[in-house]
């Protein structure tokens, strides 16, 4: 049979103890099912939405509100994108505290967390593209922040914004950015990811001499199951789209105006909280810089987990790591709580 | 009835699912798609008083496009819109002409020179009571 | 693995049935587009039995987000109502420029009379100038009894009555008690203010206080009982600075009209209030006034006239007059040019008036349209005298028992 590009992304077989749900959760995979979800709903999106401050929230709310399924279209990318970044961190999880960022897959890991970093930047411009009071705030201080950058701050604040204050230069900006921008060198970093999985060795586990279980499963069982893995997600993302809307309020009329709304995204409440603490360029660029830059020589400065401890969960060998990310976790979810209470 | 095999049944469960689905899925976008959200196009358009459009007059309307004739028999209209591809028509000596493929047609609408077929299209036009032409597209 | 691949196709079956048969449920969306506006609204997929608001504000020709606000497309009652001006009541003051007011409806100029929404901001009933002015000067809060402050600050920038301002009464700046109650008890009765507790004094607030007569309806037919909600509710008492409200309920119109203490003629009962109380005195005049007797002048000499006098008239001439288009409004009477009417000493029409040919004068009840016809007091045994025209002259004769 000659090769095609399905023998190309799946082995003929791969192991079978590193291949079960339990061991990977099925993360990664999942996470890049997300994203084509996301390409798929975006660009049905992209036949209704009008990028323009007048337009934005009015072709937001036709959307919603008249067009067949438009509802549920918005909704299934809207709760994809919150579950992309939810099994994103699964997923990093699951590499520290299996220990599969070692050698050969440092650089892999390091196209991980680009990853994520990018997943994170695409939700926040696609937030800012609702252009409506909920995100009034999060455009003001998100683009503020860039400003307190010593040197750099100005220049790349009107880069970003189109100009000296956000307006309609910042939306299509905002929106190439979204739908251009930063998908173009996502869709480039996953592939290279998902080349570096199979060039690395495929699931990380430990040498053959020390292997215990040399089962393996065929590449059609692994279809399978990723078939399994899209079925189920696909499903629950449906079924949960149905009952639960995206958040859409009333369209900006005025960028100065006092709304209610002044939250940032879930996902950036733990930054607001430290916000509060004082000057936004430490506790807004350079806590959450050094937070990353700590993520990304865990695999670099930490005690490695030893060759025969990979393919299983919570090796001994580098518990200091697992530890270090649980702090940073656990930080990050206090900080998130606490920045999601009212402010007194 | 055949006995099916349980394999095989099991592949015509999924199968089937998976084919419904894809069904409803092409029919829910072909619906997503199918929605115009724009206003309903102007089909009626006021003229004014019927004094401003004088016996013998031949008026060029673009914004629609049509031509109001006021002749003995009355007012009439018919739509300067190609029957060809749809492009507007001007006026030259014979009549109508369409500059993007050459058709061509007399001053009543009739087509004389392709590639259009179909004469132009008459208009309804309406006198209200107090005198007021109104022109419907529709 | 493979029953599982059939098990979950069955499920994703079912999320997208769930989604078919969710999606026919939803109502349809109703669109209307408005001729005014020209942009689709789609208000009415779930207001579907709201009744016409009135004959002059046709639901085709406005539709709903010109006055209210509102999200014109949204299907979600919290998103769709979030931008709405003034809650339910656009007519509330605090919003009435933008929705009653507009570009082009009551807000115009002054010289075509349609400078309604100022007037109203600026009038007694809304400012309560006068009581507040009265309090502060009684209790040595002020010196003299002129106007400084208002429920709400307010300006004219062409004041005729050289009060070219008001601040806003503020009762935490108040030190006299008497005072603070005053603006603890007492500050319930003008258009802007929320009405007390009870059916007797439900009514809206801004324009809708006195032309809304039952929800989403507009009316210039206004009944006695809409001027009740505040006027005849009770009296009070200046030593406790409290409200007694009257405990006198009656179905019967003479019982209800007045408070018990009072007394009125026939005129006075039977009539509503704006069959004599004109435009500018119960709208305002567009200054700003110290006192009600300064915006009120209407007496029973301006339709009776007086023992030497005729009530003052006018021949309605111009199709543009002001009386036409109040005619038009409330059709009680089908006036025409030729017609003579009866006018006010300041030159308003009284437009349900007429002079009949024979010397007597008719008016027709804006509200009843009941037709009611009178002699001048001139040539009569009335002992009416011009500079006696408080209603206690004409009761001593002319008052009724109830």
């Amino acid at each position: 049979m000659r090769p095609s590009f399905f023998h190309h992304i799946h082995p003929p077989t791969i192991p079978a103890v590193q291949s079960r749900w339990r061991y990977t959760l099925g993360a990664g995979g999942i996470a890049i099912f997300l994203m084509l979800v996301l390409v798929v709903t975006g660009a049905f999106e992209m036949f209704y939405y009008i990028p323009t401050p007048e337009g934005a929230g009015l072709s937001i709310q036709t959307i919603t509100y008249l067009v067949p399924f438009g509802g549920l279209i918005r909704n299934i990318h809207f709760w994809s994108a919150q579950l992309l970044i939810i099994v994103s961190a699964v997923h990093l999880f699951r590499i520290v505290f299996t220990g599969a960022y070692t050698h050969p897959r440092r650089f892999n890991y390091l196209l991980g967390l680009a990853l994520f970093v990018f997943s994170i930047l695409l939700n926040f411009t696609g937030y800012i593209l609702r252009w409506d009071s909920g995100i009034q705030w999060a455009l003001v201080v998100g683009t503020n922040l860039i400003r307190v950058i010593p040197l750099v701050g100005n220049i790349f604040y009107q880069i970003l914004i189109g100009g000296t204050l956000p307006g309609s230069a910042t939306l299509i900006r905002f929106y190439a950015w979204h739908i251009f921008g930063l998908v173009s060198v996502t869709i480039i970093l996953i592939g290279w990811h998902a080349f570096r999985v199979r060039r690395d060795g495929g699931i990380a586990l430990p040498p053959p001499s020390l292997r215990t279980d040399l089962g393996r499963i065929s590449r059609f069982e692994l279809v399978r199951r990723e078939v399994l893995a899209m079925l189920l997600t696909t499903a629950a993302l449906i079924i949960f789209s149905v009952f639960v809307p995206a958040p859409v309020a009333s369209p900006i009329t005025q960028l100065t105006s006092v709304s209610a709304e002044s939250r940032a995204p879930w996902f950036f409440l733990w930054v607001q909280q430290m916000l509060k603490w004082g000057d936004p360029f430490f506790w807004g660029v350079l806590i959450p810089l050094i937070i990353l830059i700590i993520l990304v020589l865990i695999p670099y400065i930490f005690p490695k987990p030893l060759e025969a401890e990979l393919g299983r969960w919570f090796p001994k060998s580098n518990r200091l790591a697992q530890m270090t990310l649980a702090f940073i976790a656990l930080l990050i979810i206090l900080l998130t709580v606490f920045g999601s209470l009212p402010v007194s | 009835m055949t006995d099916i095999s349980r394999r095989d049944f099991l592949k015509l469960a999924r199968d089937g699912f998976l084919y419904l689905s894809g069904t409803l899925t092409l029919g829910g976008l072909i619906r997503f798609l199918d929605f115009d959200p724009n206003p309903a196009p102007q089909t009626k358009f006021d003229l004014g008083p019927t004094a401003n459009y004088p016996l013998g007059s031949r008026t060029s309307l673009p914004e629609i496009p049509a031509l109001l004739v006021h002749s003995e028999k009355g007012f009439a209209a018919i739509s300067l819109t190609c029957t060809h591809l749809g492009c507007t028509l001007e006026n030259d000596a014979q009549g109508l002409a369409c500059s993007c493929h050459g058709s061509q047609f007399d001053t009543g609408g009739k087509v004389t020179h392709g590639p259009a077929v179909k004469h132009l299209s008459s208009l309804r036009i309406e006198i209200t009571k107090d005198k007021m032409l109104i022109l419907h597209t529709d | 693995m493979r029953k599982l691949i059939v098990v979950s196709s069955g499920i994703l079956l079912l999320a997208l049935s769930l989604a078919w048969w969710v999606n026919s449920r939803q109502p349809k969306p109703v669109e209307l587009i408005p001729t005014l506006t020209g942009q689709p609204e789609y208000c009415l997929t779930c207001h579907v039995d709201l009744p016409e608001i009135s004959a002059s504000h046709p639901v085709e020709t406005f539709g709903c987000v010109i006055c209210h606000g509102g999200e014109r497309l949204a299907l979600n009652a919290d998103l769709a109502h979030s931008t709405m001006r003034g809650g339910a009541n656009p007519s509330a003051l605090s919003v009435v420029e933008a929705s009653c007011g507009g570009s082009n409806c009551h807000s115009g100029s002054e010289a075509d009379d349609r400078h309604h929404t100022q007037r109203v901001m600026t009038s007694v009933q809304s400012t309560y100038a006068g009581a507040i002015a009265n309090i502060r000067f009684t209790f040595g809060a002020q010196t003299d009894l002129s106007a400084y402050f208002g429920i709400n600050a307010i300006t004219d920038d062409n004041t005729l009555t050289g009060i070219a301002s008001l601040d806003a009464f503020d009762v935490t700046t108040e030190t006299n008690p008497m005072i603070q109650k005053f603006g603890e008890n007492c500050l319930t009765c003008h258009i802007n203010a929320v009405p007390r507790e009870g059916e007797a004094f439900a009514r809206q607030t801004g324009c809708a206080a006195c032309h809304s007569t039952e929800k989403h309806t507009l009316t210039t037919a206004i009944s006695y009982t809409q001027c009740n909600t505040c006027h005849n509710r009770g009296n009070y008492d200046l030593r406790t600075m409290t409200f007694i409200e009257r405990t006198d309920h009656s179905l019967k119109r003479i019982d209800d009209y007045y408070q018990p203490i009072a007394q009125f003629t026939q005129c006075e009962y039977t009539l509503d209030c704006v069959d004599c109380h004109t435009r500018s005195e119960a709208m305002g005049d567009g200054d700003i006034h110290a006192n009600k007797k300064d915006a009120q002048y209407v007496q029973c000499k301006t339709c009776h006239g007086t023992v030497d006098e005729l009530p003052l008239t006018k021949t309605l001439t111009d199709p543009n007059d002001v009386a036409f288009r109040m005619s038009f409004l409330n059709p009680v009477v089908d006036l025409k040019i030729g017609d003579t009417i009866i006018i006010t000493e300041e030159g308003e029409p009284l437009w349900n008036t007429r002079v009949l040919s024979n010397g007597t004068y008719e008016m027709i009840g804006k509200v009843t349209s009941q037709s009611f016809t009178f002699r001048p007091v001139m040539g009569t045994a009335c002992e009416q005298k011009p500079d006696e025209q408080e209603s206690h002259y004409c009761h001593e004769c002319h008052a009724l028992g109830r």
